[in-house]
């Protein structure tokens, strides 16, 4: 690993994606996971009565009202599929497709319904997910809805996959790519229980060595941070995106070039999309969740819009 | 014949002459009764059946009709068919509470949501947080602090119970006339009928 340089980005947390050994497509491959992602402290030991020094962030009291046992109100959000659990505070809530189980230790929400069914929810993180924190963040739309077939690229050990997997439910299909063995074998163990993933453990450079696994898809999701992910967009759309589908894409700043301000990297990958024939509609940044990031979204091939008078 | 008609259960038998006159006399009988009681998805007044049995009309109409009434109240296949329950006073009260949620806690600020409105949200379901493992010593209720409902939730905690006695006793005190006792102040509405009292 090279030092951060610049702006003094390089290592917030833990610098996923800082170019390291020359991995491509995918993140969290050798010592670079972020911090929190992925599973336990590493090296805490809660063993015996000592918790001074440094416990767990968020032992002592119980701070944040989601405690286990509380009783929250489950509502529909705007966005369709997504839910919002509102007790002491809001959380972002994903139906989970498959109740009795947690992918990454998230918190659950278990409701009995008046019939005596009984439904599950998801919390969903949005320090952990970056499409959950640009629906915070107030995006338009996603694009993202029950049903829709989705192509994720960046899927890393599939924590947003699996609620993108809720989003769309069991009709609806999730492509999740990834190049990283390591995170790759999370992802896979995790698609082993929802039936509506496909794990693909690819380089999403090359999108023809898994054509024949992927249909046409409604929406791409781009999530892989690297220098070039414009163009690794705009390949996987010509070989899979419908025409007037949508994409989602986010974007790290110090990925693509650290010597600038973000803004302007923000704008210039704005205008690599447009060569490509993407149309991007919007671009919210995800501020208080990410820094220096931003998710565009947009669509992909429009029709020419009819003139009323011809 | 006779001990068919004991039998529980559907039977068929030929319809005669002499009983489709009996049969028709019915109608004038059920004309007469109009205080039975409205037709229910179980009864069915004898003029609807034919034959006894009760046949689903071919208008497709009266079958769409019949169908949509028979639907459940959902928030649709977007939201994966959430149900509306039947709103109890004690939901009403949670939901209220949640509008006002901001007026609890000084220190925790919300987002402006649609606390303003009085409407509250046809949609929702009560669910309960389940803690993931590693959570279970630190950020865990116990049986005994677990409650049926938001408001038990927030009146067993003692944390806000200081700020909201004195929140209230402020609002007393602001409320209370300056000069006798008995005097009340009935909000805006009786203020400013003193003032026209007083021009």
């Amino acid at each position: 690993m090279r030092p951060p340089r610049g702006r003094g980005g390089g290592g917030f947390r833990g610098g996923r994606g800082d170019g390291g050994g020359g991995f491509r497509g995918g993140r969290g491959d050798g010592g670079g996971f972020r911090g929190g992602r992925g599973r336990g402290g590493g090296d805490f030991k809660p063993r015996g009565g000592s918790r001074g020094g440094r416990g767990r962030g968020r032992g002592n009291g119980g701070r944040g009202g989601m405690r286990g046992g509380s009783k929250v109100i489950v509502e529909p959000h705007r966005h369709e599929g997504v839910f919002i659990a509102k007790g002491k505070e809001d959380a972002l809530v994903t139906k989970n497709l498959v109740p009795g189980e947690a992918v990454y230790n998230e918190k659950r929400i278990s409701v009995q319904n008046e019939d005596g069914t009984k439904v599950e929810y998801r919390i969903w993180n949005p320090f952990r997910s970056k499409l959950a924190a640009a629906i915070l963040g107030g995006v338009d739309d996603i694009w993202i809805k029950p049903g829709a077939r989705v192509l994720y690229l960046g899927a890393a050990s599939g924590t947003t996959v699996s609620h993108v997997s809720d989003l769309v439910g069991p009709t609806g299909v999730v492509y999740a790519v990834e190049f990283s063995h390591r995170s790759g074998r999370d992802l896979v163990n995790m698609a082993k229980k929802r039936t509506n993933v496909i794990p693909i453990i690819e380089d999403a450079r090359h999108p023809a060595k898994y054509r024949m696994l992927v249909s046409m898809v409604d929406v791409i999701f781009s999530d892989v941070a690297q220098p070039d992910q414009a163009r690794i967009l705009a390949l996987n759309a010509s070989y899979f995106l419908k025409a007037g589908g949508h994409f989602v894409i986010s974007i790290k700043a110090n990925c693509i070039d650290s010597t600038v301000p973000a803004e302007a990297v923000f704008s210039s990958e704005v205008k690599k999309l447009q060569l490509e024939q993407f149309k991007p509609s919007e671009q919210v940044t995800l501020e208080p969740f990410e820094r220096d990031h931003a998710c565009v979204v947009g669509a992909y091939r429009v029709a020419k819009k009819q003139k009323a008078a011809a | 014949m006779g001990e068919s008609k004991a039998v529980i259960g559907l039977s068929w038998e030929p319809k005669l002459p002499v009983l489709s006159s009996l049969t028709s006399k019915t109608p004038s009988a059920s004309g007469n009764s109009q205080s039975e009681p409205q037709k229910s998805a179980l009864w069915k007044p004898n003029t609807e059946l034919v034959d006894g049995l009760f046949v689903p009309s071919n208008d497709p109409k009266k079958v769409n009709k019949l169908l949509r009434k028979q639907l459940k109240d959902t928030a649709g296949k977007s939201w994966f068919d959430m149900p509306a329950p039947t709103l109890t006073p004690e939901l009403k009260k949670d939901l209220q509470l949640l509008k006002l949620r901001s007026a609890i806690d000084p220190k925790r600020h919300y987002k402006k949501g649609d606390s303003k409105s009085k409407t509250l949200p046809k949609y929702f379901q009560v669910g309960t947080i389940v803690e993931s493992a590693e959570e279970f010593f630190s950020n865990r209720l116990t049986k005994k602090e677990r409650k049926a409902i938001i408001a038990d939730e927030l009146l067993s905690d003692s944390t806000f119970g200081q700020y909201r006695k004195r929140k209230v006793r402020e609002i007393e005190e602001k409320s209370r006339p300056g000069g006798n006792e008995k005097w009340k102040i009935k909000g805006q509405q009786s203020r400013r009928r003193a003032k026209q009292r007083r021009n």
